[in-house]
């Protein structure tokens, strides 16, 4: 901090400013145990979600392999192929939780109808239709875990962002704008001192004249 | 609208293309790996990103890092059982509990 004058006129300014700091200190705390609440809610859902997608891509594996196995890697490959014409899609939005910009994913229906999949429904066995029909289950699963993840994520940094402020404040800004204040405190007490020590001598002075 | 990508070997790219994405990168090696993960992030149309698991590894860290910050494309795992440490472990720095998975 540059140096201040040791008057009266700093010492209310800075008073003023020691003021502010403290009110902001206690909101941004109150942020942070917001956004912290907040997270802690949405871990719960999170860990529920991610483990559902864990368990539908194991679902979704076993399919496809017993699809493999019994219809040939050949046909499936084909159909595959043939799959690509309906497109998943999404779309990207945003939300604001407690000041945090976060995404919400809404998607389009992944899952289709047998006759709407774009393969012959009769010259397939039900193993693919099974198969596709775990993996679009999947993507949706996936869509949902990206939206969480990425919002548990941009909460931590703006916890970790908060949390640094307000320990700024507490540790380093207000401590200091009061050791100042309080410098400036003893400096005008000394110059008081001296002035009244200074009208002491003349008052002797002019008594003795 | 978005479109979601796969990146992943031909196996694991088979499923997903039965549910309809067609934007798949089959990689086989550690290069095209890197290689598909930056030709993704140059597109704007890819939302969201299905990669395995295992391939975040083989990542050099400097891309890994720009995986993780970046909104757009979300990356996310699939298959291996490691993938929950990390976010445990932001957590854990962030909060300073170990709110733990």
């Amino acid at each position: 901090m540059a140096e201040v004058q040791p008057t009266r006129m700093e010492l209310i300014k800075l008073r003023r400013r020691i003021k502010m700091a403290t009110r902001g200190h206690a909101l941004l705390k109150m942020k942070r145990d917001g956004l912290i609440m907040e997270f802690r809610q949405l871990l719960e859902e999170a860990k529920e979600v991610i483990s559902g997608m864990v368990e539908k891509y194991k679902k979704a594996q076993q399919k496809l392999t017993l699809a493999i196995a019994v219809d040939g890697i050949v046909a499936v490959k084909s159909i595959a192929l043939s799959c690509c014409q309906i497109q998943p899609e999404f779309s990207m939005k945003r939300k604001n939780i407690m000041g945090v910009v976060v995404p919400v994913i809404k998607r389009e229906p992944v899952r289709k109808k047998a006759t709407e999949r774009g393969y012959g429904i009769l010259s397939t066995s039900m193993r693919v239709d099974e198969a596709v029909e775990a993996y679009e289950e999947l993507v949706d699963a996936i869509l949902e875990v990206a939206e969480i993840e990425t919002t548990l994520r941009k909460l931590i940094e703006e916890i970790e962002r908060t949390k640094r402020r307000v320990n700024a404040l507490e540790y380093r800004v207000i401590p200091t704008m009061e050791e100042l204040a309080k410098f400036i405190a003893f400096k005008l007490e000394e110059m008081d001192r001296e002035n009244i020590i200074r009208l002491k001598k003349l008052k002797t002075k002019k008594a003795a004249t | 609208m978005k479109k979601l990508a796969v990146i992943g070997d031909t196996d694991f790219s088979l499923g997903f293309m039965l549910a309809g994405i067609p934007e798949t990168y089959e990689v086989s090696s550690d290069e095209e790996i890197v290689k598909a993960v930056e030709e993704v992030l140059k597109r704007d149309d890819v939302g969201v990103v299905i990669i395995k698991q295992e391939y975040l590894q083989k990542l050099p860290p400097v891309l890994r890092r720009e995986i993780d910050e970046k909104v757009e494309p979300t990356f996310v795992s699939v298959g291996g059982t490691g993938g929950v440490e990390e976010i445990r472990e932001k957590i854990r720095k962030a909060i300073g509990v170990d709110l733990w998975k």
